[in-house]
């Protein structure tokens, strides 16, 4: 049996007495594009951290690829890749610099070769020796996706990936995710306030609220079980009634 | 090893191109070579004065040549040793914090945190690169020191003086590096950097200006210019005999002094510098066993501090900070 790309059981995580995620149970399969969906505060966050080894559970766990992420903590940072929320990398590098670094700390002994490959993957060649203190906020996010890919990962996670793009950054990230999906059968888990880019995006979606799980299925199912709703935003609003307008 | 390599490569990247650590270190170099050269140049005409008292003396027909005055070119780097002593450590730790705190503020340690490195890399990376960046600072400034104490002073560098210029250069990498491990320790283990800097300015503060500043104070040497017994025309044995009824006086600044990081290098490298009286001109070994516990407490407060910042800069302790 081939394990899920992504699975959790009954996952909890509190900050002293404020409880963030409560018995989270998911399953991810391989290959899916996954949207984290819920309100500022609902837990979406805190459930990236957890899965990408940055926090420990309070209690349950959670495992990426079949490996614990608490017991096996280094093979499944191995096997993920992570662009965080406002990430700024080095102004005063290049972009060969910074993919070069990041090639390096993934285990990549010579990464010019493969930094090459995903340059041209991303459409991003002609800017190698640029530092990125020049670099536009669009710009900047392909070089977070470049080097999260770069150690080609099974498992992407994005943490608002579209937050601060113009329509034009969207639209090339929204391109970059859907190929990374098809190309390389990269499972890409993401957190997103944008539901128009979850519907053009994801596969299957999730939605926390106030760190419980009231919601999750394919995308197809979701806008299936709500034949009267017009948009995935009305099913939204009903699923999570905290953000209810 | 690879990661540490990894991180300090990209530490030393990132520095060469920093203008605050540029700005830094070109004040840094300002202010040490100008005392140098402002010694120097006073050394160069104490020497003229004298050079010209003995032409003067020769050409009247006079035989007798006057002794020379006691010119020794390393205590010329005196004001450069206090200003690395105190700027310096102030350097040191603003870059030690800058180290971590930059990456904090960018975003950049969960990123770092979830790739698969080692569990030391971050810390001791960081501390790897600054102390590869200081050890070429302070080559680059006690080079330049000493060829100006050569050329404007004009006073002759011996074999023995660059073997002791070669003890302090160590002596001074390894305090500036002690100064910055103990930046990038306090701003690791803190979740606010305006704490962690506030607490390692606090200690150097105390460990820099005050306690020196108290013991100095406390010198009978320093009450006058030239030095109290000295002034008043006291013998070097009668000053032992006046200051043995002292010696709790003393024992309790030896003690003050001795509690300073900073006191303990000093103490170093004035001794082998020959700026400290009893130890001028006296052979590097017997100068080197007179001073070995400074040396051994210095060389163990670095190694303290290094291990601290790499003990509380772990995934564990970093990860507790970001969340």
């Amino acid at each position: 049996m081939t394990a899920a790309a992504i699975r959790t059981w009954d996952l909890c995580r509190s900050y002293g007495t404020y409880q963030a995620l409560t018995k989270l149970s998911l399953e991810v399969p391989r290959g899916e594009v996954f949207g984290l969906l819920g309100h500022n505060g609902a837990g979406k966050t805190t459930t990236v951290n957890l899965l990408t080894t940055l926090l420990e559970p309070t209690s349950g766990r959670a495992e990426i690829g079949g490996r614990n992420t608490v017991n096996d903590a280094a093979s499944v940072r191995r096997s993920i890749g992570y662009l965080p929320e406002n990430v700024q990398f080095y102004d005063s590098l290049t972009l060969m610099e910074n993919l070069r670094f990041f090639g390096r700390l993934s285990g990549i002994r010579k990464p010019d070769a493969r930094i090459a490959d995903v340059l041209r993957f991303l459409d991003f060649t002609g800017h190698e020796n640029q530092r990125l203190g020049t670099f536009s906020k669009g710009m900047r996010q392909r070089v977070g996706i470049a080097q999260a890919i770069l150690h080609d990962p099974s498992v992407l996670f994005l943490d608002e990936p579209t937050s601060g793009l113009d329509p034009e950054g969207v639209r090339i990230l929204r391109e970059t995710i859907v190929r990374l999906n098809q190309e390389y059968g990269m499972t890409v888990f993401m957190n997103t306030h944008l539901l128009t880019e979850v519907t053009k995006t994801c596969t299957s979606i999730g939605i926390l609220n106030h760190g419980h799980l009231v919601h999750h299925d394919t995308l197809v199912n979701t806008l299936a079980s709500f034949p009267e709703e017009e948009s995935l935003e009305a099913i939204y609003f009903q699923l999570d009634p905290a953000v209810a307008p | 090893m690879i990661d540490l390599i990894t991180v300090a490569g990209k530490e030393l990247l990132d520095l060469r191109r920093d203008r605050l650590f540029a700005l830094l270190i070109s004040f840094l170099t300002a202010v040490t070579l100008i005392s140098v050269t402002v010694g120097a140049a006073d050394f160069r005409n104490q020497l003229d004065a004298y050079n010209l008292y003995v032409a003067n003396l020769t050409t009247s027909g006079s035989g007798v040549v006057p002794a020379a005055p006691h010119l020794f070119p390393l205590q010329l780097l005196r004001s450069g040793i206090e200003y690395l002593e105190i700027l310096g450590a102030l350097f040191a730790i603003v870059l030690g914090y800058g180290a971590i705190a930059k990456e904090k503020h960018r975003g950049m340690l969960q990123l770092f945190l979830t790739r698969p490195v080692n569990r030391f890399a971050f810390a001791l990376g960081k501390v790897a690169g600054l102390s590869m960046i200081w050890w070429v600072v302070v080559v680059l400034l006690m080079g330049v020191s000493t060829i100006s104490v050569v050329t404007i002073g004009g006073g002759a560098v011996t074999g023995t003086d660059l073997g002791r210029l070669g003890f302090v250069t160590v002596f001074i990498w390894m305090y500036l590096v002690f100064w910055s491990a103990v930046a990038v320790a306090l701003t690791s283990l803190s979740a606010s950097h305006s704490t962690a800097l506030i607490v390692a300015l606090v200690i150097w503060l105390g460990f820099v200006l005050v306690i020196p500043q108290i013991g100095d104070t406390m010198d009978p040497d320093n009450q006058v210019p030239g030095g109290l017994f000295a002034a008043l025309n006291i013998q070097k044995p009668d000053e032992m005999a006046v200051l043995a009824h002292f010696s709790k006086f003393d024992s309790i600044r030896n003690v003050l002094e001795v509690s300073s990081v900073t006191k303990h290098f000093e103490r170093l490298s004035f001794a082998l510098l020959g700026i400290k009286d009893q130890y001028n001109q006296q052979p590097i070994p017997v100068v080197l066993t007179a001073m070995l516990p400074y040396a051994i407490t210095l060389t163990a407060a670095t190694v303290v501090a290094v291990v601290f910042a790499g003990a509380a800069s772990t995934r564990r302790t970093l990860q507790r900070k970001q969340s």
